[in-house]
C-alpha cells in the first residue's frame, strides 16, 4: 500500500478532532472522505499534507515514515478549496513559486510550467492573474500547480465546491483524466455524496472524528453498517421505521411499492424530479419517502409495501447493523 | 442621495476651511491680516516664506531632521511590529485576545504620564539632543497601535494562502516575502502613516530631548516661532512654516493612496 494511516488522531484541548483514523489508499486508486461539516475530513487531509501535527498514530508514504515530516519534505500535491492563488502574481509567476524555492533552474522552471498548462489547457492565459480567470480556470490552475510537484500522494480539498453545479459535471471527467491517470494514490474531499461516488473507488464516510465504514460506493449504499451511513448515503433520504424490540427498519424509498395490504398512509405532497416522482406520505410510522416512476398513478386507497430483502435492520441503541 | 452630498460638503469645509485659512495667511501681508476689508495696495506678498526659510539654521533644516525622525521610527515600528502581529494573529483565540487586550489599554495610555521617566532614562543612557534617541521612544509608543492593525490585516488573509505555500515548500521568510508582505501592503501603508504622522506631530518629548537649535523637529521650531516675540504674535511667518511643514505629509498620502484604497486580496479566494 502507498499511502497507510495507523490510527491516526488529531487533539486539541483534550479533545479529539479526529480519532483513530486507519487508511490504506494503493496506488491508482481515489478514496473519498465524506460526511456533514465539522466531521474531520479536512482535517484528516491536513494531518496526511503536514499542515496540523499528528498526536497520535503513524503515517506512512510508501513504506517511509512521514508522521513527523514538514509539508514541504512529504511530497504530497494538495488542491485548496479556495484554490489557495496569489492574487498579485499572474498563473505563470504562481506555478513558478514552488519551483524557484526548490531550486529549480529558470530554463527548466519555464518548459515544466509549459508542460503542465498545456496539459490543463491554459497555455494562453499564463500572464493573467487569478481575478481575470473564471472559477473552472482557477481549478485547473491550482490542479497544475499540485501536479507540477509530482507527488507520491494527491489530496484534494473540495476542489469542486466553489463551481455552479453544471461546471462540476463538466469537469468531473477533466479531473478524472488529470489526477487519476497519474496513478498515484488520491484523497478526495467533499460534502457531495454523489461527487464522490462519481469520482472514487472506496469511500469512508466521517461521522464525529471518526470512520463509520470504508467500503465501495455500492456497499455503502445497499448494506450500510451503522444507522448513520444509512442516512447519510443515498438521496432522497432513507425511510427508518420502528421495528420490534428497539430495532429500527431502514428502507430505501425506491423500494417502497404501492399494494393491496400493509402500511396504510396518506398523500402529504410530491416532488417531480424529471425521471422519477418522490412522494411524501403520511402514516403511523411517519412520513415514508417514496421514489417511483413519473407515471405511476395515485390509488385512492394507499398502502405500502417492500420486499423483505430490501429491508436493512439496525439496532436503535447503538445505531449499528444488526443481522437476522 | 442630497442628504450625503449635503454631509459631504460639511465634512470638507469642517476639515478645509482651517487650512485654507492658515494658507491665505500666510500670503498676506501683516497690515492685510489685521484690517481684512480695507482697499490696501498691496495685499499679498512672500515675505512670511521668505523669513521662515532664510531663518538661522533654515527652516528646511527642522524638516529634513523630521523626516529622519518620522522615518527612522516607522522603520523601527513595523521592524518589529510585522513580526509580532504575524504571530499574535497565528495565537490561540484566548490568549491573543488578553494580549490585545494589554495592548489596547497601552495605546489608550495618556503617553505624556510616561514622560518624566522617559525622560530620567533618557538622561541615564546620555540620549539628550539626539535624532535616533527620538526615534526610539516614538517607535515604542506607536507599537500598540502598529501591532492591532497589523494583527487585524493577517487575520483577514485567508489561511488557505499559507498553506499551499507551506506544501510548496516555502519557508516562513520566503512566505514573509512572496505572500504575507505584499498582500498586507495596503495595511503596512496605511499603519505607516498613523505612526509617521504620530512622530511628524509628537511636541512635548521632542521639545525637552532636544535643545540644540539644529536639531529641532518641526512641532518644536514652528512653536519656537510663534514664541519668538514677548510683544506681537507673528501670524504670517508661522502660518508660512505650518503649511511648509504640511506639504510633506499631503505629498505621503497622495504615494501612498493607492496602495490604502486598492483591496489587493479581491479574488483570492471566492470562485
Amino acid at each position: 500500500m502507498t499511502l497507510e494511516l495507523e490510527n491516526v488522531g488529531r487533539n486539541i484541548n483534550k479533545q479529539w478532532i479526529v480519532e483513530n483514523i486507519c487508511l490504506t489508499v494503493a496506488d491508482n486508486e481515489c478514496l473519498a472522505l465524506v460526511g456533514p461539516s465539522g466531521c474531520g475530513k479536512s482535517t484528516t487531509l491536513r494531518l496526511i499534507a503536514g499542515l496540523d501535527p499528528v498526536s497520535a498514530g503513524s503515517i506512512h508514504i510508501r513504506g517511509r515514515d512521514i508522521t513527523s515530516l514538514s509539508p514541504s519534505e512529504r511530497s504530497v500535491g494538495m488542491v485548496f478549496q479556495s484554490y489557495a492563488l496569489l492574487p498579485h502574481l499572474t498563473v505563470f509567476e504562481n506555478l513558478e513559486l514552488g519551483l524557484r524555492v526548490r531550486g529549480v533552474p529558470k530554463p527548466e522552471r519555464r518548459f515544466k510550467i509549459k508542460g503542465i498548462l498545456d496539459l490543463v489547457q491554459l497555455w494562453n492565459r499564463a500572464d493573467n492573474r487569478p481575478a481575470e480567470l473564471s472559477g473552472g480556470q482557477r481549478q485547473r490552475v491550482a490542479l497544475a500547480r499540485a501536479l507540477l510537484r509530482d507527488p507520491e500522494v494527491y489530496l484534494l480539498d473540495e476542489p469542486m465546491s466553489n463551481l455552479d453545479a453544471q461546471l462540476r459535471e463538466d469537469i468531473r471527467p477533466e479531473l478524472r483524466r488529470l489526477v487519476l491517470e497519474q496513478r498515484k494514490p488520491t484523497i478526495y474531499v467533499t460534502h457531495d455524496q454523489h461527487e464522490a461516488m462519481a469520482m472514487a473507488q472506496r469511500i469512508a464516510v466521517l461521522h464525529e472524528g471518526r470512520i463509520e465504514q470504508i467500503d465501495t460506493p455500492y456497499n455503502l449504499y445497499h448494506n450500510p453498517e451503522s444507522l448513520f451511513v444509512a442516512r447519510f448515503i443515498g438521496r432522497p433520504q432513507i425511510n427508518c421505521l420502528k421495528g420490534d424490540s428497539g430495532s429500527i427498519r431502514a428502507v430505501r424509498p425506491e423500494s417502497i411499492r404501492f399494494s393491496d395490504e400493509g402500511l396504510s398512509g396518506k398523500l402529504q405532497s410530491r416532488e417531480w424530479l424529471g425521471n422519477s416522482q418522490l412522494l411524501f406520505l403520511e402514516t403511523q410510522q411517519g412520513v415514508i419517502r417514496m421514489m417511483t416512476s413519473p407515471d405511476q398513478g395515485i390509488p385512492a386507497q394507499i398502502r405500502l409495501t417492500w420486499r423483505a430483502e430490501d429491508e436493512i435492520l439496525f439496532d436503535a441503541d447503538t445505531g449499528l447493523r444488526s443481522r437476522r | 442621495m442630497k442628504a450625503t452630498r449635503f454631509l459631504i460638503l460639511a465634512l470638507l469645509v469642517w476639515s478645509l476651511a482651517p487650512l485654507t485659512w492658515q494658507l491665505y495667511t500666510s500670503f498676506c501681508t501683516d497690515q492685510a491680516l489685521v484690517t481684512p476689508f480695507a482697499s490696501l495696495n498691496q495685499r499679498w506678498t512672500l515675505d512670511h516664506y521668505q523669513s521662515v526659510l532664510n531663518s538661522n539654521p533654515p527652516f528646511i533644516r527642522y524638516l529634513l531632521n523630521s523626516l529622519f525622525v518620522g522615518g527612522l521610527s516607522t522603520f523601527l515600528t513595523l521592524l518589529l511590529a510585522i513580526p509580532s502581529s504575524y504571530s499574535l494573529s497565528k495565537m490561540g483565540r484566548r490568549s491573543s485576545l488578553v494580549i490585545k487586550f494589554f495592548l489596547i489599554g497601552c495605546a489608550l495610555f495618556p503617553y505624556v504620564l510616561l514622560f518624566l521617566a522617559l525622560l530620567e532614562i533618557a538622561r541615564y543612557l546620555q540620549l539628550g539632543n539626539s535624532l535616533i534617541a527620538l526615534a526610539v521612544p516614538y517607535a515604542a509608543l506607536s507599537q500598540p497601535l502598529a501591532i492591532l492593525l497589523l494583527t487585524n490585516a493577517f487575520s483577514d488573509l485567508p489561511a488557505e494562502l499559507e498553506d499551499a505555500a507551506r506544501v510548496e515548500g516555502l519557508s516562513v521568510v520566503q512566505r514573509f516575502r512572496w505572500i504575507l508582505l505584499p498582500l498586507i501592503s495596503p495595511a503596512i501603508a496605511s499603519t505607516a502613516i498613523l505612526v509617521f504622522l504620530f512622530s511628524w506631530n509628537e511636541y512635548p518629548i521632542a521639545l525637552t530631548w532636544i535643545s540644540d537649535s539644529g536639531k529641532l523637529t518641526l512641532p518644536v521650531a514652528m512653536a519656537r516661532i510663534a514664541g519668538s516675540s514677548i510683544h506681537s504674535v507673528p501670524y504670517g511667518p508661522y502660518a508660512a512654516a505650518t503649511v511648509i511643514g504640511s506639504i510633506p505629509l499631503i505629498l505621503l498620502v497622495m504615494v501612498f493612496q493607492k496602495p490604502i484604497v486598492s483591496g489587493l486580496t479581491t479574488g483570492a479566494v471566492k470562485g
